[in-house]
């Protein structure tokens, strides 16, 4: 299975000129196959196979009109894409088609417009149950991102199933939300937590994580992909030790989903969680893949509308997974141009997109490490070992700060700096901060090099006043 | 490397340029790459000249600053030149760079004072601050940071507040830093906002001693204490004021004037 989601039919938008502007053929056979179901390899004449000589990223930088734009006198050159990814006007066009035709809230109203806008929103999660091959759309739920999703796993999956001495285990590369919430928890129950640390390729070391794992072991919360250190975790080898001692285990994948395939039948996790805003949709939606078994044996855990079945004065009873755990009114707007990106995604094809994305981020890592005085966290990459295309690095007597401070004043160079939500890691490494330079496929071979002689300006600039 | 020795206790004076700064390579991002080589020089050029003028000839208009509370000069004075400097820079570069000059003139800071108790909380950056009440009463602070940048906020925020009085010290705004904000263009609250993050510990860190002091010294409160309670008081973790109060921001003559062309 490639991993591409098929287009499925939508309803006729009630304005036909909703769609205005940028005729790509994309949105005009959209509005045109109502009724069809289209491969998404054969629709899109200006991205699959055209011209293999125009690099993926050049071909697609049409789409996003804000990275045309200078900053600070310069040309934008945006490397940040692991913090939240720029959006295709065909989002934001799903969007504002939404609140301007078919705003109305979800599974409430009967008249047109609710129906209407159900219908869309549902159907964007039938995207996304698609786009990762889950075997349900009730096995997505909706939350406002990643972290609201694991938060939702730990205060609602968490409280009931660990008990005093049970283990959590994660690793010291985990993001905060995938930290945080288990300490919070453990805190209630009683839990504890244990944490693998790195190896000498400055990976987790996965051989002391199958150690780790043992009958108490009740999860197992681990990263996809590290926003740091670039590495890919054997996610499908992890769920087997995991479940032969009966634990289950959540999978992070923020930074896997807008990236390469992702397929929960194959990876035959229990809980997955990727936010919209990392993979070309809006900010403000997210979601929770859970086994249906597993969203049925959890209770809720916000309370409100849409999430029950019936209200007493003195007691509640609650609707089934998804909607049980969708308390009040959701992001429906969001939701449908979420749906939008995945559409987009799709058309170009995730394995085209990996694929680019690998090779660009090996540039990169060549570029960078050539330089002196760089150190770049996470693996070498190599024939067994593909990176993540972004980089953390740090540059000897300069705090990544500085360097991302002068980078964007002087030559419009987006990266960040800081501690990339990530401290304990930072920690282990020895480090407080990092700069990082993440890609994403609009970004192509010439932002790489403008970002490399930018960083060369910046270290001999303040190697001056040394 | 800065001759006066005399700098090193209260951070160097600013320098005010008359004339604006001429867009230089900075525009464009080719020959970006060619400044390092050009401006240093010129920057070291404006430090040397600096310290050309605090040699004997003018002994008292630079040594006006080192003195200890020199007569006149508020701290919404020395505020005022500030910022009409950075005012004048305005290409962020360039502040950037009056930054790193900062940076370097700033005091060095014992290791011993490298304490997480000296922490300021909230930065991406480590920026550590010691603060002191000497036996006038005054605030005297002194900090270092990893960050170069985060050196000449913090060199900068010393000028202003070394040796003032308490209700100086609480009496700047984070608002009244707005200006210098360097590669920052929010002006909101977050992690990068030094300024803001230091400020704000300076604050807090002098108010704990402002108590401290009256605890030791029996109770009894010194007259501007009774101000200081009407001036402020501390909500969610800053201090606003809660009367309204005339700052005076009018210049006083000071010989601080520097002018330079490039």
């Amino acid at each position: 299975m490639e991993g591409v989601a098929m287009k499925l039919p939508s309803f006729k938008s009630l304005a036909p000129n909703a769609i205005s502007i940028g005729h790509r053929s994309f949105s005009r056979v959209r509005r045109s196959s109502s009724l069809s179901v289209f491969s998404a390899a054969s629709s899109s004449a200006t991205v699959a196979t055209s011209s293999e000589s125009v690099s993926l990223g050049h071909r697609v930088r049409k789409d996003f009109r804000i990275l045309h734009q200078e900053v600070n006198g310069s040309k934008l050159v945006y490397l940040d894409s692991a913090a939240t990814s720029q959006k295709p006007s065909v989002v934001l066009e799903a969007l504002q088609n939404y609140y301007e035709f078919y705003n109305s809230n979800v599974h409430r109203g009967i008249h047109y417009l609710s129906a209407k806008a159900t219908d869309e929103f549902e159907l964007a999660r039938k995207k996304v149950a698609r786009f990762i091959n889950a075997s349900d759309s009730k096995e997505i739920v909706f939350t406002r991102n990643a972290t609201e999703a694991i938060n939702l796993v730990a205060y609602s999956w968490g409280l009931l199933n660990l008990k005093p001495g049970d283990e959590v285990s994660l690793t010291v590369a985990e993001h905060h939300s995938c930290i945080v919430p288990w300490q919070l928890v453990s805190e209630k129950t009683g839990a504890v937590l244990k944490y693998v640390m790195l190896n000498e390729d400055e990976v987790p070391d996965v051989d002391k994580l199958r150690e780790m794992i043992s009958p108490k072991t009740k999860l197992v919360a681990v990263h996809h992909v590290s926003n740091v250190l670039a590495s890919c975790l054997p996610i499908e080898e992890i769920v087997v030790c995991a479940h032969n001692v009966g634990a289950k285990v959540l999978v992070d994948a923020c930074q896997s989903v807008p990236h390469m395939v992702v397929d929960v039948q194959k990876l035959n996790a229990d809980f997955l969680v990727a936010s919209s805003h990392k993979m070309c949709g809006p900010t403000g939606i997210g979601f929770l893949y859970g086994k249906s078994d597993l969203l049925q044996s959890m209770p809720p855990f916000l309370g409100g509308g849409e999430m029950i079945s019936d209200v007493f004065l003195d007691h509640s009873t609650y609707a089934e997974p998804p909607s049980r755990f969708e308390a009040g009114t959701p992001a429906i707007g969001e939701a449908i141009a979420l749906g939008a990106a995945i559409d987009y995604l799709s058309e170009i094809g995730m394995p085209k997109i990996h694929e680019y994305e690998v090779e660009l981020g090996k540039y990169l890592y060549g570029k960078l490490s050539a330089l002196p005085d760089v150190r770049i966290y996470g693996p070498r990459p190599s024939e067994s070992v593909h990176r993540g295309a972004l980089c953390s690095f740090n540059v000897e007597g300069l705090h990544p700060t500085d360097l991302a401070t002068f980078l964007d004043q002087q030559h419009g160079v987006a990266i960040r700096s800081g501690h990339h939500c990530a401290q304990p890691l930072h920690r282990y490494l020895g480090v407080n901060a990092s700069a990082r330079a993440s890609l994403y496929f609009y970004n192509t071979k010439e932002d790489v090099d403008s970002f490399v002689v930018a960083l060369a300006d910046t270290v001999s600039f303040f190697n001056s006043f040394k | 490397m800065n001759t006066s020795s005399s700098f090193k206790v209260f951070a160097s004076p600013p320098l005010i340029f008359s004339s604006r700064p001429p867009k230089s390579a900075s525009q464009n991002p080719r020959f970006s790459y060619q400044l390092p080589r050009s401006c240093p020089k010129s920057i070291r050029c404006m430090r040397d000249s600096v310290n050309l003028r605090s040699s004997p000839n003018a002994p008292s208009a630079l040594s006006f600053a080192t003195v200890e509370a020199p007569l006149g000069t508020k701290t919404s004075d020395k505020l005022r030149i500030l910022v009409s400097e950075f005012r004048s820079l305005t290409e962020p570069i360039d502040r950037v760079k009056r930054l790193l000059n900062y940076a370097a003139d700033l005091a060095p800071l014992d290791d011993t004072a490298r304490v997480s108790a000296n922490r300021v909380t909230g930065c991406t950056t480590q920026v550590w601050l010691e603060i002191k009440m000497d036996e006038f009463g005054r605030m005297r602070f002194k900090a270092d940071s990893d960050s170069e940048i985060s050196k000449g906020f913090c060199s900068c925020l010393i000028w202003i507040l070394d040796g003032a009085k308490p209700e100086e010290v609480m009496g700047l705004r984070s608002e009244d830093l707005s200006e210098m904000n360097v590669g920052v263009h929010g002006k909101e609250q977050s992690r990068v906002n030094t300024w803001q993050n230091v400020l704000m510990s300076m604050q807090k860190r002098t108010m704990s001693l402002v108590d401290a002091d009256v605890a030791h010294r029996g109770g009894e409160r010194p007259p501007h204490h009774h101000k200081h309670d009407l001036l402020f008081k501390y909500v969610n973790g800053s201090y606003m004021e809660s009367s309204k109060v005339h700052h005076d921001y009018s210049i006083s003559l000071l010989p601080l004037y520097y002018d330079f062309t490039i």
